[in-house]
């Protein structure tokens, strides 16, 4: 990367108030490390710890679901370890309302299953999400779920510590890349 | 029985089960990954005590997560749930669930704990500040 171009790649982010940024493989080590610095930065921030709680919370939750989600992808063409990729960000627009955002590869066949979690919440009043919240904990079924590890909560707590709808995208790569989706979340805190 | 302590990592709690003193206590913060294979050892040892309760036992909870992720959400109100059916039979428990003063969602989550489980004296709490 040319030194001109890190240098507006670092305005760009600092314009759009990003805190915090990573891309690459995420594994459980790499978790806890971006944790850390991202508690020790959001300690910086003037906010209510509330909210320190909140985005940290959603931080978790996201980069959970990508160690949890992700499938496994060898990256140079299969001459590296096969790994789980993401990409993360957490920021702040102004002095107002923090946003965290993510982007990682979905397998397929839990595309369908993610439009049906994601779809509902995007309607649900803040009431309304506390209440589905409620009947998901309570709810014992779960252990019939094979896929979801986060207790089905997952969605519904970001969705819960979250101030406006969760956004979300789902992207379909080309044919070529093995019919893989990419997921792409959206939470403003 | 022997007294249950695990000092806090960074994705979990202290725990401090003084069962030879009926003092339980669990504070920090709690994200593993996997949280069942840390909650798992913990329910075994908080039932084994609960079992040889008597009747006419008291025991004293302070609960004081700042944060918990959703896989730990579930484990966290099962421990609660085993307390409840243990005070149903007799021992008096009660509970202190510790919240930031200004986190509604961690208050609201007290809350209904205490609205769930009416054989414990449940009482929230707000944290001192750190």
């Amino acid at each position: 990367m040319k030194l001109e171009l890190f240098n507006t790649f670092r305005d760009t982010a600092q314009e759009n108030g990003v805190i915090f940024y990573y891309t690459g493989a995420f594994s459980q080590n790499v978790v806890a490390a971006i944790g850390d610095s991202l508690k020790q930065r959001l300690d910086s921030v003037n906010t209510s710890s509330a909210a320190r709680r909140k985005v940290f919370s959603t931080f978790v939750e996201m980069a959970q679901n990508i160690l949890h989600y992700a499938p496994e992808i060898a990256e140079n063409d299969g001459a590296g370890a096969p790994a789980k990729y993401g990409a993360l960000a957490v920021g702040r627009n102004g002095d107002e309302k923090f946003f965290v955002v993510c982007g990682n590869p979905v397998r397929m066949e839990d595309v369908s299953r993610l439009h049906e979690k994601l779809e509902p919440l995007r309607q649900m009043s803040i009431d309304e999400i506390k209440t589905a919240y409620r009947e998901q904990l309570r709810n014992e079924d779960h252990a019939n779920d094979a896929v979801s590890k986060g207790a089905g909560l997952g969605f519904l707590t970001m969705a819960r510590d979250a101030t406006e709808p969760i956004e979300y995208s789902i992207a379909f790569a080309s044919e070529a890349d093995g019919g893989r989706a990419d997921l792409y979340l959206r939470a403003t805190i | 029985m022997e007294d249950l302590h695990i000092p806090a990592s960074n994705e979990t709690p202290e725990i401090r089960f003084e069962f030879s003193r009926h003092c339980l206590s669990m504070h920090g913060e709690s994200y593993p990954e996997n949280a069942m294979s840390f909650y798992g050892p913990i329910r075994s040892s908080l039932q084994n005590y609960l079992e040889k309760l008597p009747t006419d036992g008291k025991v004293e909870v302070n609960i004081g997560l700042r944060y918990f992720n959703s896989s730990s959400t579930k484990l966290i109100r099962a421990l609660i749930g085993m307390l409840d059916r243990s005070a149903e039979s007799g021992p008096s428990i009660s509970v202190d669930w510790l919240h930031d003063a200004d986190d509604d969602m961690m208050l609201e989550f007290g809350s209904d704990l205490k609205e769930e489980h009416r054989s414990l004296k449940f009482n929230t709490v707000v944290a001192e500040p750190a």
